[in-house]
């Protein structure tokens, strides 16, 4: 059974993620160096983010229908999404064993995994807040 | 152990692995006097109409009469030959390429020539097969697929390799990497259908290769041995290929570029580069894709300068690591990584290449573009000791 019950809960929380990274003074210029629009497309249950990271302009978060047109486009299962956000995710055998497959310029995506740690902990966080215990668990 | 199992981040270079993967579904023959029997080999793998590949260097040795000889011996038919393929192939020659082979009424693709020209026919084969351009390839594990996507892989038209070179080891990879001339970075295909169903290993294809081309390639396949082993994506099947391939390159690279008169000298190298391949990469692949693609080194010769830097860089990140060129090291002879470093060293230097960038027209103002691209390359996620922009700097800087 998938940890999120509906595309709803994946944008409360992965989606509030990424608006969250969005305005974060230290990590969203990281981010930004990316000079990319980045789409991620879940599976079960169906859901799509679509994140700007351009660099010297605002961030943008879109989740679900957006008018942006992305450049890169990560999909997987929102479970694997889920999972990862918690930092239980090795990207390299995700992407290996095709549980993460990425379509586009990947490198500019690829060079910002490196810098992700940092945001386990506010996702963990992020649930911990919204009394979230059972998805903590689950994965 | 267990911190690999808690973490999945976590370096894990000794033990049993929590995950990996193997695969190699190329059928492989090597011997002499082979090309004659391209038609009755490449039959096998379903061939009827073949599209030659190849580039014009290789048209002007004799190469590819003999194997458009060994084609009709083979009682196949040769639809078309495309010899265009330049040393960095582009997405613009495997798209033309592609049609061509249309045009031609091609139904197989066989490719003869070095790293350019294999992976020019493997993603023109794919563009052939599926549609859509070369940069519409791009990515890992995203060619058609059965079941919505996950199931398995469509398969393209049959492909053979016949490698001029030894050392980029396509010819049983399941990768290509081609430069997209407009963004200027180099773009990787890696799945499953790459994997060519034939490759032909003659020495004979090596006879005219210049010594200096001879070293270069030489240090690519010793590059993919020492990544491959030392990746943090090694497996047990790897490290078995990667030290069998030192052993055959610490025995014969040296002969092959020396005295390119000896068959058995390139015959073992052209294996020893079948063996070492594998897309599970490093730092020194990482540095040396945005050299190639925006400085225009020579693949071989860009892996040949980075690779001592880069081992001295990974050995001082644990004794793990280290314990990893350790073993390399013993092969050779030789102490500990930073003999290792410096054994890799002096050996270019006695090959006769180049051993600092600034001999290959890299500018140090050059270096924020070059970082740039190390870090957006998917064998950075691959090496085993974490780089960072100002890591990749140094490293570059040493290298200038």
């Amino acid at each position: 059974m998938p940890y999120f019950k509906d595309a709803d809960e994946v944008y409360r929380y992965i989606g509030k993620l990424f608006e969250d990274l969005a305005v974060d003074d230290e990590l969203a210029p990281k981010f930004r160096k990316a000079n990319t629009i980045v789409q991620y497309r879940y599976r079960d249950p169906e859901s799509i983010i679509t994140v700007k990271l351009i660099e010297g302009e605002d961030g943008t978060v879109d989740c679900g229908d957006t008018s942006m047109e992305p450049e890169v486009v990560m999909s997987m299962e929102a479970d694997t999404a889920h999972k990862f956000w918690l930092g239980k995710v090795n990207v390299t055998v995700a992407l290996a064993r095709g549980q993460m497959k990425a379509k586009g310029p990947v490198a500019k995506i690829l060079k910002l995994v490196p810098l992700v740690k940092p945001v386990f902990p506010r996702y963990r966080r992020l649930l911990e807040e919204a009394d979230r215990k059972d998805l903590l668990e689950a994965a | 152990m267990e911190a690999a199992a808690a973490d999945p981040g976590a370096r894990q270079m000794a033990g049993f692995k929590d995950f990996f993967q193997y695969a190699c579904t190329t059928r492989l023959i090597a011997g002499r006097d082979l090309l004659g029997s391209t038609g009755f080999e490449f039959q096998k793998e379903g061939a009827q109409r073949i599209f030659l590949v190849t580039d014009r260097v290789i048209r002007g040795t004799g190469l590819v009469e003999r194997v458009e000889a060994g084609i009709a011996d083979g009682g196949l038919e040769l639809a078309g030959i495309f010899d265009d393929v330049p040393q960095d192939s582009s997405t613009h020659v495997v798209d033309r390429c592609a049609e061509k082979a249309k045009e031609a009424g091609a139904d197989s693709f066989l490719a003869l020539g070095g790293g350019s020209v294999m992976d020019t026919a493997k993603v023109a084969d794919a563009v052939f097969t599926h549609g859509g351009s070369a940069r519409e390839q791009e990515g890992f594990l995203l060619m058609p697929r059965a079941a919505d996507g996950m199931g398995r892989p469509d398969e393209i038209a049959p492909l053979a390799c016949i490698p001029t070179t030894a050392g980029t080891g396509s010819e049983v990879s399941m990768a290509a990497v081609i430069k997209d001339p407009e963004e200027k970075l180099k773009i990787e295909i890696a799945d499953f259908p790459l994997f060519p169903r034939l490759a032909i290993l003659d020495p004979e294809s090596t006879r005219t290769l210049p010594p200096h081309v001879a070293a270069a390639t030489g240090m690519d396949a010793m590059t993919h041995a020492v990544e491959g082993y030392v990746s943090v994506d090694w497996n047990p099947h790897q490290d078995a290929r990667s030290l069998q391939a030192l052993r055959m390159i610490r025995d014969n690279l040296e002969r092959a570029v020396e005295a390119p008169e000896d068959d058995a000298a390139r015959g073992n190298m052209l294996v020893a580069a079948s063996i070492a391949i594998t897309i599970s990469l490093g730092s020194v692949h990482a540095m040396s894709h945005p050299a190639g693609a925006r400085f225009g080194v020579p693949h071989g010769v860009a892996n040949a300068i980075h690779l001592p830097h880069v081992i001295r860089f990974n050995a001082e990140g644990g004794a793990d690591i280290a314990d990893r060129y350790r073993d390399i090291g013993e092969i050779f002879g030789l102490d500990g990584p930073e003999a290792l470093a410096d054994h890799v060293a002096a050996m270019v230097e006695r090959l006769g290449l180049p051993t600092r960038l600034s001999q290959v027209g890299v500018p140090e103002e050059g270096i924020p573009t070059l970082v740039e691209g190390a870090m957006g390359d998917g064998t950075t996620l691959l090496n085993p000791r974490e780089a960072s922009e100002e890591d990749y700097a140094t490293l570059y800087k040493r290298a200038l």
